[in-house]
């Protein structure tokens, strides 16, 4: 290839993105939550009149009574035991099951983030009702025997509030977006009707307190997941999928088509998601032009960043700075990162795919790192691993070495053979200048690598022609089951050749490296975190009740 | 706007919501007190008087002797209850119940100062610890004011809060909501 990719492609798109234009796929705030919180933004005005006049609340009050009179005073021997049992359960138990099994749920499909916000939505709707209670201190309906089960002031309905906002933050915790959640959505509705029917024949409610209740209940888990999970990042995916893969049609696969034709001059025909199941950390993407050449893009989300965030705070904790590394501030960042490290790789000679740009899906939340397609690749695990092969898996390490490079996820997903070549992919995590430890653990994972096709016997002898013994025997002293990409002491195990302790036996003997790092910062860090999580967890435990799941 | 200004924007408007969530987290946690006691001069007097709809006469709180708090209030259906704190008598060293019905047992019948309510006493024990209950009987209801002290707190702390229960007739509620607000009645 005489030109690189990045400006043989790059000639063919626009400058820049003009001033004012929104971007391939803008942050979109969900059209239906606007319209809840403005009409918690209206109850809110409502609310504030109310607590400094008392005209409104007279107006509302008559109003209210006028609309409830024919339903309490017509209550049939026939329906009041369904209506009491109705606010019964609504009232007491309702909350508590929908609530308990969707936080289950949610834990057990690993939406941890979404289980979060399922209590923090109980929590905010509970604190909402608290302050306007206590600011409008309305009795239960005047004039009107209350035949149900009630506590507290009226306005808004705590009940109502805290079952819709169950049902709601259930259905966003739980089910999927399409087709499912329309008809959850409609489920909600007509429950929370008859809910709120009830209130009103059980005279315990009037119809203000049930539509300020519900619109609380609706706004407050309707806004907090389009923000803080929305769908497009954080969807609700069932049948083992990584919830790292987002889906790429729709108008993600748009914006994405857009962007590659005005930020690279490549005009898609076709984005498909590839290798998902040796990648949980972005979503990789097979793209291919209306000329029929085909590149390989990864895409990253805020999504990927927190998981990134969260698998580093998680390593520092279990092992002190295992990584040695700092967590990324932005998804920028990250892509930067990984888009500089291929060209620092390349340029040390070692054999990584070619880089043509990064594009820009939504600012600071969504980029593709798109790249040259390895066509005719394997995972090293599907194909030959002769002696040559070896010999180019070792000499890459060795070539790292020399540029003072780890690229610290070897693995068999990321080593890939094309034709006789060995090439190397995801340098996501590769670091400059890392500690002799980390790249120690480099030689070990790609041995281990390579032997898993071959004999560790053959590989440590080729080893030897480019590492010393002494080199060798210290990346297996280094290593162990948490030095190992998950896929690879998956594989490892899985050969039952016992190839790390074969290795150790082949090389001279050497006292294990600690990985356990201890200092202030981890110390200070676990206490920290352990004091969270305590807090957390026993607020959560004494505000059982008042959240409504007891 | 450049993005950077941008970017800042987001952060600080993240930060207020992060700041509103966490007060309103921090409201849930306070919202056993979300009910305020039944006041002589407002509170929740109107919903007690609801929680007992037989009852002629409500019971409602002067202001708290120094020492005493409200711990918590619960008013439903059933009735109200309100458990006081007191830093020398212990914590829910007394509690008021407003009920329909309550049963007197030995309790023995002292003056009261409300015409129409009576009232009965009966002490369970001073030592170890004081122990003893109240009872305000009226037309269609009941009120328990039942003391139970840390022990080594003097049973005089009880008498402290014999003034602070008062009582308001429903039909001065009901002639106070015709005329300040509607024409209903509880």
């Amino acid at each position: 290839m005489s030109e690189t990719l990045v400006a043989d492609r790059s000639r063919h798109g626009r400058l820049r993105r003009p001033s004012g234009e929104p971007p391939p796929l803008p942050r979109q705030f969900n059209k239906v939550a606007i319209a809840w919180l403005a009409a918690f933004v209206g109850w809110a005005i409502v609310w504030a009149w109310v607590f400094l006049s008392d005209d409104p609340a007279i107006w509302i009050t008559e109003r209210d009574l006028e609309l409830m009179g024919p339903i309490v005073d017509n209550r049939a021997g026939w329906l009041t035991p369904s209506m009491k049992a109705i606010n019964e359960i609504g009232t007491h138990w309702a909350t508590p099951i929908v609530g308990w099994l969707a936080l289950v749920g949610a834990l057990l499909s690993k939406h941890v983030r979404h289980a979060v916000l399922l209590i923090v939505s109980l929590a905010i709707i509970a604190g909402v009702v608290t302050i306007v209670t206590t600011q409008i201190d309305r009795p239960r309906p005047l004039g009107v025997t209350q035949i149900g089960d009630w506590e507290g002031f009226a306005q808004p309905s705590r009940p109502v509030a805290l079952l819709t906002g169950a049902l709601v933050a259930a259905g966003l915790t739980l089910v999927p977006s399409v087709p499912w959640r329309r008809y959850w959505y409609r489920a909600t509705t007509v429950l929370i009707a008859v809910f709120g029917f009830a209130q009103l024949y059980t005279g315990v409610d009037h119809p203000t307190d049930v539509f300020a209740g519900a619109t609380v209940g609706v706004a407050v888990p309707l806004v907090l997941y389009r923000v803080l999970a929305p769908e497009m990042v954080f969807p609700i995916t069932y049948g083992g999928g990584s919830t790292a893969h987002l889906d790429v049609t729709g108008p993600r696969g748009d914006a994405i088509r857009r962007a590659m034709a005005d930020q690279l001059g490549v005009q898609v025909a076709d984005v498909t998601p590839v290798g998902l199941e040796g990648s949980a950390g972005s979503t990789p993407l097979r793209i291919v032009d209306v000329a029929g050449e085909v590149l390989f893009a990864k895409l990253y989300a805020s999504s990927h960043l927190r998981s990134d965030r969260s698998y580093k705070l998680g390593r520092t904790l279990l092992y002190g700075r295992l990584e040695d590394e700092q967590r990324y501030s932005s998804v920028r960042r990250l892509i930067q990162h990984e888009d500089y490290m291929l060209y620092v790789l390349r340029a040390a000679g070692i054999d990584c795919q070619e880089p043509c740009g990064i594009v820009e899906i939504t600012p600071d939340r969504e980029y593709l790192l798109v790249t040259e397609f390895l066509e005719g690749a394997v995972e090293i695990s599907e194909a030959e691993v002769t002696e040559e092969i070896i010999d180019e898996g070792l000499e890459l390490v060795r070539k790292l070495w020399r540029a003072g490079l780890a690229h610290r996820d070897i693995k068999p997903a990321n080593v890939m053979v094309q034709g006789d070549r060995l090439r190397i992919i995801d340098v996501a995590f590769a670091q400059v200048r890392p500690s002799p430890w980390r790249q120690a653990v480099d030689l070990a994972n790609m041995m281990l690598v390579l032997a898993l096709r071959s004999s560790p016997e053959l590989v440590y002898e080729r080893a030897l022609r480019l590492f010393t013994a002494d080199d060798i025997a210290e990346a297996f002293a280094a290593s162990r089951g948490v030095t190992l990409p998950s896929q690879l002491r998956s594989d490892v195990r899985h050969d039952g050749r016992q190839l790390l302790e074969r290795f150790r036996e082949l090389s001279p003997e050497r006292a294990p490296v600690a990985i356990q790092r201890w200092s202030l910062r981890r110390i200070g860090l676990t206490v920290w975190v352990g004091l969270i999580v305590a807090f957390l967890i026993a607020i959560f435990v004494d505000n059982l009740s008042d959240i409504g799941l007891l | 706007m450049s993005t950077r200004r941008h970017l800042a924007r987001h952060r600080r408007l993240a930060r207020v919501g992060a700041a509103s969530a966490v007060l309103l987290v921090a409201a849930a946690c306070s919202v056993e007190l979300a009910t305020p006691p039944p006041g002589c001069a407002g509170g929740s007097g109107l919903i007690a008087a609801q929680s007992v709809p037989t009852a002629e006469q409500i019971p409602c709180f002067e202001d708290l002797p120094e020492g005493w708090s409200f711990a918590t209030v619960n008013v439903n259906q059933n009735g109200t209850v309100v458990r006081l704190d007191s830093d020398r008598a212990g914590t829910t060293a007394a509690t008021l119940r407003f009920e329909e019905n309550c049963d007197l047992g030995a309790a023995v019948a002292v003056p009261s100062n409300v015409d129409e309510v009576e009232r009965f006493d009966f002490i369970e024990r001073l030592e170890p610890s004081f122990r003893a209950q109240t009872y305000y009987v009226f037309d269609g209801g009941c009120v328990t004011l039942e003391f139970d002290f840390d022990r080594g707190a003097s049973a005089t702390e009880s008498v402290a809060l014999d003034d602070i229960v008062a009582f308001v007739s429903r039909q001065d509620l009901n002639e106070s909501i015709r005329e300040s607000f509607i024409d209903e009645e509880l």
